[in-house]
């Protein structure tokens, strides 16, 4: 179990999170490809029936970044 | 109230994460999603099998009408007050949220296992994990909400179904 590598689902904002994961990208940082990641418009928009399903589809973690 | 509810469930609120990242924090977006990535890591595979029945119950309950209004007139009554007129602090309202939280996801835990064919209160009471008392005691609220009935008696014990 030593090799287990999660499914993280994330929620980014646009405007702030997405746009820092897209510079981190641009800049070429290094970060663990674990993320999944869902692009809303503002994360005010997730609703928590959003990441109870993000559970139930078989995610192992839910992160919402804003 | 997210967090809680996970924690009701038994999977735990440390499996959601929330962050606050600026679109010119690049380097600490990366830390952000090591950090993330570790935490779940050591807490391990989530089995959504194991948890099927309390995952429904929890989307159940977050998709209800109950604590949908609870959360949308928060603001409202925490700021201008209620339709009496009475002023609510944010602590006493998010109290009374969280019980109510509990309770829904408890009705909708025992809604959920009658339909799945757990029809007596001991059954009920084996599958949920709630103790007997409770699981009565709920279960007169779904019969008062038309949402359950009393179906036959089986064994001299009464047996119901959902509706």
């Amino acid at each position: 179990m030593t090799d287990f590598e999660p499914k993280i689902v994330a929620f980014l904002c646009n405007w702030c999170a997405y746009a820092g994961a897209d510079l981190a990208g641009v800049s070429r940082l290094q970060y663990p490809s674990n993320l999944r990641t869902v692009r809303v418009m503002c994360s005010g928009r997730v609703d928590p029936v959003f990441i109870i399903s993000a559970f139930k589809e078989g995610s192992d973690g839910v992160l919402v970044a804003g | 109230m997210t967090a809680k509810l996970l924690d009701l469930t038994g999977i735990g609120k440390d499996r959601l994460h929330l962050a606050w990242v600026s679109s010119a924090e690049a380097q600490r977006f990366a830390q952000i999603a090591g950090e993330v990535t570790a935490s779940i890591k050591e807490q391990g595979r989530l089995d959504a099998r194991a948890f099927d029945l309390e995952l429904e119950a929890a989307l159940m309950t977050v998709n209800g009408e109950t604590l949908r209004w609870l959360v949308s007139k928060e603001l409202k009554i925490t700021t201008e007050g209620d339709v009496y007129g009475r002023k609510w602090d944010t602590a006493s309202y998010e109290s009374i949220m969280d019980s109510v939280l509990a309770r829904e996801y408890h009705k909708n835990l025992i809604y959920l296992a009658i339909e799945r064919g757990n029809e007596s209160v001991r059954k009920i009471s084996a599958q949920t994990g709630l103790e007997l008392k409770k699981v009565s005691y709920l279960l007169a609220d779904l019969e008062k909400t038309n949402r359950v009935a009393f179906d036959r008696m089986e064994d001299h014990k009464p047996v119901f179904a959902v509706l």
